[in-house]
């Protein structure tokens, strides 16, 4: 019978039980990856990077999950994080830089081929709208779990989970049920 | 009701767009960079072990070279038959009892 995430978390905790983390990882990696892929605008070199370092940091501070919050909500904040610590190493904070963001979003400078894409939609919203949006619609998490992993008030992920939808809505109008 | 179904399809495109992404090794090179675990199982058994040699030593020092228990062996055969029958049976019932609980803890666990 397979494990659940918190006896896995047990073992690892008891017994400094590897296979058991190992586990954990194969269970989450894929959203993890997936996550940080988005993030990092496909740049799939970095993601997995931050993706193994994400992981390890789960794995040295494990004592400090208490349960309180689903195990992937832990990991995702864990990732979010290690995501904004590099990009601060890297200056490119999507919506510090706002003239890079705004020539992102000129019609002209968008190559129009890919403006029907939803993955090229999603990288050109701001970093809190494309986060909450990635969060929220496409892992599933609650507005809730979203405020935890982002670190910021419950009131901001909606009001970003609102604009990122309105403007994906707008990039994407050509293809949405009409 | 448009706007609610542009938001389902705008969901249910979202969800779809992402795909699984195949661990290709990544969990094995997570495992491999993981600190080497701390074997806590031996010390803790040299723990118990020293724990317990050292109440022995100071059990058999206190008690006179452990003088009380030959006196208690004495007592003891000296009572009724009946007696240390009894006694005999309630601990093998209690035993029993243990191993039994223990047993069914066991099973409840590995279901």
């Amino acid at each position: 019978m397979p494990l659940n995430d918190a006896d896995l978390v047990a073992r690892v905790l008891v017994d400094d039980d590897h296979h058991a983390f190992a586990e954990l990882v194969r269970n989450h990696q894929s959203a993890v990856r997936g996550l940080l892929r988005q993030l990092t605008r496909s740049d799939i070199a970095l993601a997995d990077d931050l993706a193994q370092e994400a992981f390890l940091r789960a794995y040295k501070n494990i004592r400090s999950f208490r349960g309180e919050a689903k195990f992937s909500t832990w990991l995702y904040r864990i990732a979010y994080n290690c995501f904004r610590e590099e990009a601060r190493k890297r200056k490119e904070l999507v919506g510090i830089d706002e003239t890079k963001l705004e020539a992102e979003q000129d019609p002209q400078t968008v190559d129009l081929a890919l403006k029907h894409d939803l993955m090229h939609a999603l990288q050109l919203l701001p970093l809190n709208e494309r986060s909450a949006i990635l969060l929220c619609c496409q892992n599933g998490l609650s507005h809730d779990e979203a405020a935890r992993v982002l670190d910021i008030p419950l009131g901001t992920v909606k009001t970003n989970v609102l604009r990122g939808r309105e403007k994906l809505k707008k990039t994407l109008a050509a293809w949405g049920p009409n | 009701m448009d706007q609610q179904l542009q938001e389902d399809w705008l969901d249910r495109r979202l969800r779809e767009e992402m795909p699984y992404i195949d661990d290709a090794g990544f969990t094995a090179r997570v495992v491999q960079k993981l600190p080497a675990p701390v074997s806590r199982q031996s010390w803790r058994a040299v723990i118990l072990i020293s724990v317990t040699l050292l109440a022995s030593v100071v059990t058999y020092l206190a008690s006179d070279g452990g003088r009380f228990l030959i006196v208690a062996a004495y007592r003891f055969a000296s009572m009724p038959l009946v007696f240390i029958s009894l006694v005999a049976i309630c601990a093998t019932l209690i035993a029993t009892a243990v191993a039994a609980s223990a047993a069914v803890a066991q099973a409840r666990e590995t279901r």
